[in-house]
């Protein structure tokens, strides 16, 4: 079977014979349709994220239940699941079934990353070395991220590393995702957020609990989306 | 006979006992265009707004100060400040009757007087035909989104009771055939979103408890003092432990699997979020609206999400 994870920014596939990955590809979002190139013949093909419902005749979930099927594979004793997206980060306890999406306000999103990569003329994979040169994190208290970006070029100007900037960047986007968690001693950071080893290092130093990053963070979803369709005992 | 704008809930059946045509000016508010400037919450700017730039005709104001928020109490102290003459109805916080029924008193003598038995008869009669819809939804042979409609126009009746009379009939006779077998609540203030039990059953929700349109319908009363008694245990004037009570009650009562918390971005309600989910034993979702316009994608997305949870979608 296929799973898709269709996500605002990325699109992510893999295909699961026998409850085993065996094959990963990714895309930018506005070429998901390339992803379809994978299903062979009278191979099942079922979706989560943003664009789930636009592939004809395949069945689809949100992207928090498929989270919670994919966690549940690669770490069945997580109690919280913190899902970085490109355009919001979900939180889940799965100890109690609550969840919140941080979407109000894009300092906490995958989109901030992009601003911030994108100001420096890099990528949002280059922003995890970046930062790790830092020697004294810069301040950015701005809970807004437009106002961030403001305070970061005031760093700049004002004499800081690009490092020391980058690096107090991540420790404010983490300060905005720790709000968001509750209290536990088990947490899986995923999504493509997780990606970035210098928010991993800021969270994991916040949260005073075990942040496992799984091997391929991005694709825990399209991994998820297949568990349920194979495993469901949902009413419908 | 003059248009009377209520700011929350005033008994319909004084109003139009008093010989006035009340006029709910909350329901102007999710189908507004306007864009309120100077906003806390939303729902009050947008109604202060219209009635401010004459968007809106009324008479006479009634301004709900204990009971509603403050954000009411200035917004309608500013369209007061216009010129239209304007009453502050207080709900006893602590359900005193006898202080009710004084409180009810000086509001009949502002709208002049009771002059008609039969309107007042007629808008409990007319309540107690939506409790049956309200009983009908619980039995899934009727949508919820229909039965709120209705539960929702209850403090005005669209200003004329005969017509709306004759629209709940039709919702009690006409019985639905696809009513989602999922049940849940809706607490808190009602939903900015005019679509929003019809999103909620596009994922296979059926609200089965709305609860202040729900208020709308409980309260009532063919006189003076049956209408205190009654009013005078409106919740949402009264203490949480009291309200929160009322609100087990029901939830118990209409079997319940899940429920929604509809929070309004700068509302005191929105404090309460916590002590909600600490007190009910229910999956629980909080949804906060800004804006009065369609559903947005991303409370979509939490909704069918919540729908997924509640059918059973967890490993």
């Amino acid at each position: 079977m296929i799973g898709l994870d269709l996500g605002s920014t990325r699109a992510k596939a893999v295909r699961v014979v026998e409850g085993q990955v065996v094959d990963r590809r990714e895309v930018p979002s506005p070429d998901w349709c390339q992803l379809l190139d994978m299903v062979e013949e009278g191979e099942g093909v079922a979706t989560t994220g943003y664009f789930r419902h636009q592939v004809e005749g395949a069945d689809a979930i949100t992207e928090l239940t498929a989270a919670r099927w994919g966690v549940k594979r690669i770490a069945s004793d997580a109690q919280i699941i913190v899902d970085i997206g490109g355009q919001d980060t979900k939180v889940q306890d799965l100890r109690t079934n609550r969840f919140v999406l941080n979407d109000k306000c894009s300092a906490g999103t995958g989109a901030f990353l992009e601003l911030v990569a994108s100001y420096f003329g890099k990528g949002v994979e280059d922003l995890g070395a970046m930062s790790e040169g830092a020697e004294v994190p810069a301040d950015i208290n701005s809970t807004c991220a437009v106002f961030a970006m403001s305070e970061m070029v005031s760093q700049l100007v004002g004499g800081a590393s690009q490092a020391d900037v980058v690096a107090g960047m991540h420790r404010a986007f983490a300060r905005r995702i720790a709000e968001l968690v509750p209290e536990g001693d088990r947490m899986v950071l995923m999504g493509g957020g997780a990606r970035n080893t210098g928010l991993v290092k800021e969270l994991s130093s916040l949260l005073d609990m075990d942040v496992r990053v799984p091997e391929h963070p991005a694709f825990v979803n399209a991994m998820g989306v297949v568990e349920y369709m194979t495993s469901s005992t949902a009413r419908d | 006979m003059g248009t009377v704008g209520i700011t929350a809930l005033v008994p319909p059946e004084l109003v139009f006992g008093c010989g006035q045509t009340p006029f709910d000016l909350n329901n102007t508010v999710p189908t507004s265009e306007c864009i309120p400037r100077g906003k806390l919450c939303a729902w009050t700017a947008t109604w202060r707004d219209a009635l401010l730039h004459g968007d809106l005709e009324i008479d006479r104001l009634v301004v709900v100060a204990g009971g509603d928020c403050h954000n009411a109490l200035v917004d309608g102290q500013r369209v007061a400040m216009k010129g239209i003459p304007t009453h502050y109805l207080f709900y006893p916080f602590d359900g005193n009757e006898d202080e009710m029924e004084d409180h009810l008193t000086r509001l009949e003598a502002f709208l002049g007087g009771i002059t008609d038995q039969t309107a007042i008869n007629r808008v409990a009669d007319i309540k107690d035909l939506c409790i049956q819809l309200d009983v009908a939804r619980c039995r899934r042979k009727v949508l919820g989104s229909r039965v709120f409609n209705h539960l929702i126009q209850l403090c005005d009746m669209g200003g004329d009771p005969e017509r709306f009379e004759a629209s709940v009939r039709r919702a009690l006779e006409d019985r639905a055939s696809d009513v989602p077998d999922i049940r849940i609540a809706l607490v808190g203030v009602p939903p900015i979103y005019p679509d929003f039990h019809e999103v909620c059953e596009g994922f296979g929700m059926q609200v089965v408890f709305d609860e202040l349109p729900w208020e709308f319908a409980r309260m009532g009363g063919r006189s003076l003092r049956t209408m205190a008694r009654n009013y005078a245990g409106y919740t949402f004037a009264r203490d949480l432990e009291y309200r929160f009570a009322k609100v087990e009650e029901e939830l118990k009562r209409r079997r319940v699997e899940g429920v929604v918390h509809y929070t309004q971005f700068a509302c005191h309600h929105v404090l309460e979020d916590d002590m909600l989910r600490d007190r009910l034993d229910l999956p629980m979702l909080t949804i906060q609206g800004d804006l009065a316009r369609s559903c947005p994608e991303q409370e979509k997305l939490r909704l069918e999400a919540f729908a997924e949870l509640l059918k059973g979608g967890g490993p």
